[in-house]
C-alpha cells in the first residue's frame, strides 16, 4: 500500500463485510488533517459496516486500511448506553483520557490535577461545564452527545469520528453540536469523519463524501455529490462524477 | 446467646473476623463489575464451581495420593486445617473456577444461547458435580457441607494470610485499572477504537473474578461470597450518585455487613457466613427507598 505520510486514516481498495461476504467494496479514502469527510447513503446500504471497517472494528476482507499513530476521538450513537452505570458527566469525560498504564506517570498526572483541568476545558468547549456533576443518564439526547464529544476530546485527538451525532436530537441541540465541530476543525485543524443520514447537514459541513449504496462506494466533493440532481441519480443507483 | 465474653470471642476468632472484614471490603468491588456488565449471575455460579472443585478434589484423593502424593499430608488429614490441605483444596477450587470462567467466556464469544441460560446451566451442572463428587467421599461430603454452611469461624492465620494476599492484589489491580475496566464495560466499542487493550483488560477482569471466587470460597465459604458479590453492589446502586460513590458505597455496605455479621454471630450464636449475608441484605430496603425518593 502506497502510504500518505500526512494521512490520519487511509484505505486502499478496501472491502468490508461479515462472515467472508463483502457488504461494501472498493473503498479508497485518505483523511488528512483538517479534512471533513462524510459517509452517507440509503438505510441498510452498509454505512455502518464501512464506518466500522475504517475504525478497525472490522478487518478488511480485501485491500488495506491504515490508521496513523495519533489518538482518535470517537463519538458513538448515544442509544448504546446502559443506565445501570451511575456515571456523572465528569466521570464520562474522564473515561476518554489517554490510557496511562505506566503507574508513575499516571500518579504524577493525577497529583498535578492536569487531567482534571483538561476535562473541565473539554466540558467548557461543549458548553456543559456547569452540568459536570449531573448524572449522565439524566441528560437529554443532545447533551449526552456533547458530553461524548468532550470525552472524545480528552484523548487530544487529531481525528474525530462521529456516528450519527445529530440522530434523535432536537434542532437546537444539533446546531450546537455542529457549531462545536466546525470550531474544532477551524481552530485546531482537527480532521472529522462523520456518518449521518442527514444529507443537508453533510452538504453544509463536509468537504468530501463517501456515498454507500448497493455495496459500492462513490467518493466525491460533498457539494457536488449531494446536490439535488446528483441525489436523484444516486438513489436511482447511477454513478455520479464528483471528484473530491 | 453466646457463652463467650466479647473479648474472648474476638481473641478466639480474630482471624475469622478479619477475614470477614477483608472479604466484605474487596469482594463487593469485584461484584460491582459483574453487576455493571449484567453478569451478576456469575456471582452465584462461580462459587458453585469452586465448591464442585473442592468436592472433586476429595473424590480423586485416593488417585492423587497414589500417583502424585500429598507431601506430609495423609488422607486422614485432608479435612484438617493444615497448610497442605488448604493448598490442595485451593488448587481444585481454582482449577474449577478458572475452567468454568474460561468455558463461559468461550461460549459467550461464540454466542451460543443467552448468557443467563449459559450461566444457569453452568450452575446446575456445578451443583450436580458437587453432590456427586461429595457422594464418592464421605469425608468430602462433611467438608463440603461445612463449606456451604459458611463456617468462617474456623479460619486460621494461614488462611487469613492467603486471603489478605490475594484480595490485596485484586484490590490493587482494581484501583490501578478501574478507569479502563469501567470504560470497557460501559462502551467496549469506544475502548477498541481508542486502542485500549480490550481483550487483555477483559482477561484481567476474568482473572480477578476467578482469584476472588476460588480463594473466597475456600476461606470464607460460598454463601458469604455469593452474598458479598451480589448484595452490596445491588444496595450501593440505589445509594450512589456517581461511579466513584458506587465503589465507596459498595465497599462500605460489604464492610458494614461484615461488622454487623460478626456482632449477630456473637449475640445470636449464628454461623458467621449467613449472618454477614443477612446483614448485607438489610441495606436493600433503604437503598430502594432512597432510589425511589430520588426518582
Amino acid at each position: 500500500m502506497s502510504t500518505d505520510e500526512a494521512a490520519l486514516l487511509e484505505a486502499r481498495g478496501a472491502a468490508f463485510g461479515y462472515g467472508g461476504r463483502a457488504i461494501v467494496q472498493g473503498v479508497d479514502l485518505v483523511v488528512r488533517p483538517g479534512a471533513l469527510v462524510g459517509i452517507a447513503g440509503p438505510n441498510g446500504a452498509g454505512k455502518t459496516t464501512l464506518f466500522r471497517g475504517l475504525l478497525g472494528l472490522l478487518k478488511p476482507l480485501a485491500g488495506e486500511v491504515r490508521r496513523g499513530p495519533h489518538p482518535i476521538g470517537y463519538v458513538p450513537q448515544r442509544e448504546v448506553y446502559d443506565a445501570v452505570f451511575p456515571l456523572t458527566v465528569e466521570e464520562v469525560v474522564h473515561l476518554g483520557a489517554a490510557p496511562h498504564f505506566r503507574g508513575v506517570q499516571r500518579f504524577w498526572r493525577a497529583l498535578g490535577h492536569e487531567e482534571h483541568e483538561f476535562a473541565c476545558r473539554c466540558l467548557d468547549r461543549v458548553g456543559l461545564h456547569d452540568q459536570r456533576r449531573a448524572p449522565f443518564a439524566s441528560l437529554s439526547g443532545g447533551q449526552r452527545q456533547r458530553v461524548l464529544l468532550a470525552r472524545a476530546l480528552m484523548a487530544r485527538p487529531r481525528l474525530l469520528v462521529l456516528d450519527e451525532p445529530t440522530s434523535g436530537v432536537d434542532r437546537a441541540a444539533a446546531a450546537k453540536i455542529l457549531e462545536v465541530l466546525r470550531d474544532l476543525q477551524a481552530r485546531e485543524g482537527l480532521a472529522v469523519l462523520i456518518v449521518s443520514h442527514e444529507l443537508p447537514l453533510l452538504r453544509a459541513m463536509a468537504q468530501e463524501v463517501l456515498w454507500v449504496a448497493e455495496g459500492r462506494v462513490q467518493h466525491g466533493d460533498a457539494e457536488a455529490l449531494l446536490s439535488p440532481e446528483s441525489l436523484d441519480r444516486l438513489f436511482a443507483g447511477e454513478t455520479v462524477e464528483a471528484h473530491a | 446467646m453466646n457463652d463467650l465474653a466479647w473479648h474472648e470471642f474476638v481473641e478466639l476468632f480474630g482471624p475469622a473476623i478479619v477475614a470477614a472484614l477483608v472479604a466484605g471490603a474487596v469482594a463487593p468491588l469485584v461484584g460491582n463489575f459483574l453487576f455493571l456488565r449484567r453478569t451478576g449471575f456469575y456471582g452465584v455460579a462461580l462459587p458453585q464451581f469452586a465448591a464442585a472443585g473442592v468436592a472433586f478434589g476429595f473424590a480423586v484423593l485416593p488417585l492423587w495420593s497414589a500417583y502424585v502424593g500429598l507431601g506430609h499430608l495423609d488422607e486422614a488429614e485432608i479435612s484438617s486445617g493444615s497448610h497442605a490441605a488448604l493448598n490442595y483444596h485451593l488448587l481444585w477450587a481454582s482449577l474449577f473456577t478458572f475452567g468454568g470462567l474460561a468455558a463461559l467466556a468461550l461460549l459467550g464469544r461464540k454466542g451460543r444461547g443467552s448468557e443467563a441460560a449459559r450461566v444457569a446451566a453452568a450452575f446446575s451442572i456445578a451443583s450436580a458435580v458437587t453432590i456427586l463428587a461429595a457422594h464418592e467421599s464421605p469425608a468430602g461430603e462433611v467438608f463440603v457441607h461445612s463449606l456451604l454452611r459458611g463456617e468462617i469461624l474456623l479460619v486460621g492465620v494461614h488462611e487469613l494470610e492467603i486471603l489478605a494476599g490475594v484480595y490485596g492484589l485484586v484490590l490493587l489491580a482494581l484501583v490501578v485499572f478501574q478507569r479502563e475496566l469501567v470504560l470497557v464495560a460501559f462502551d467496549r466499542e469506544a475502548a477498541l477504537v481508542t486502542r485500549r487493550p480490550v481483550l487483555l483488560l477483559e482477561a484481567l477482569l476474568l482473572n480477578l473474578v476467578g482469584a476472588t471466587v476460588s480463594t473466597g470460597v475456600m476461606i470464607v465459604g460460598p454463601v458469604v461470597l455469593f452474598g458479598l458479590l451480589v448484595v452490596p453492589p445491588l444496595a450501593a446502586r440505589g445509594l450512589a450518585r456517581s461511579m466513584k460513590g458506587y465503589f465507596w458505597w459498595s465497599a462500605t455496605v460489604g464492610l458494614a455487613a461484615a461488622v454487623a455479621g460478626v456482632a449477630l454471630s456473637y449475640r445470636l450464636d449464628w454461623p458467621l457466613g449467613p449472618a454477614v449475608v443477612v446483614a448485607a441484605a438489610a441495606w436493600l430496603p433503604p437503598s430502594w427507598l432512597v432510589d425511589r425518593w430520588r426518582g
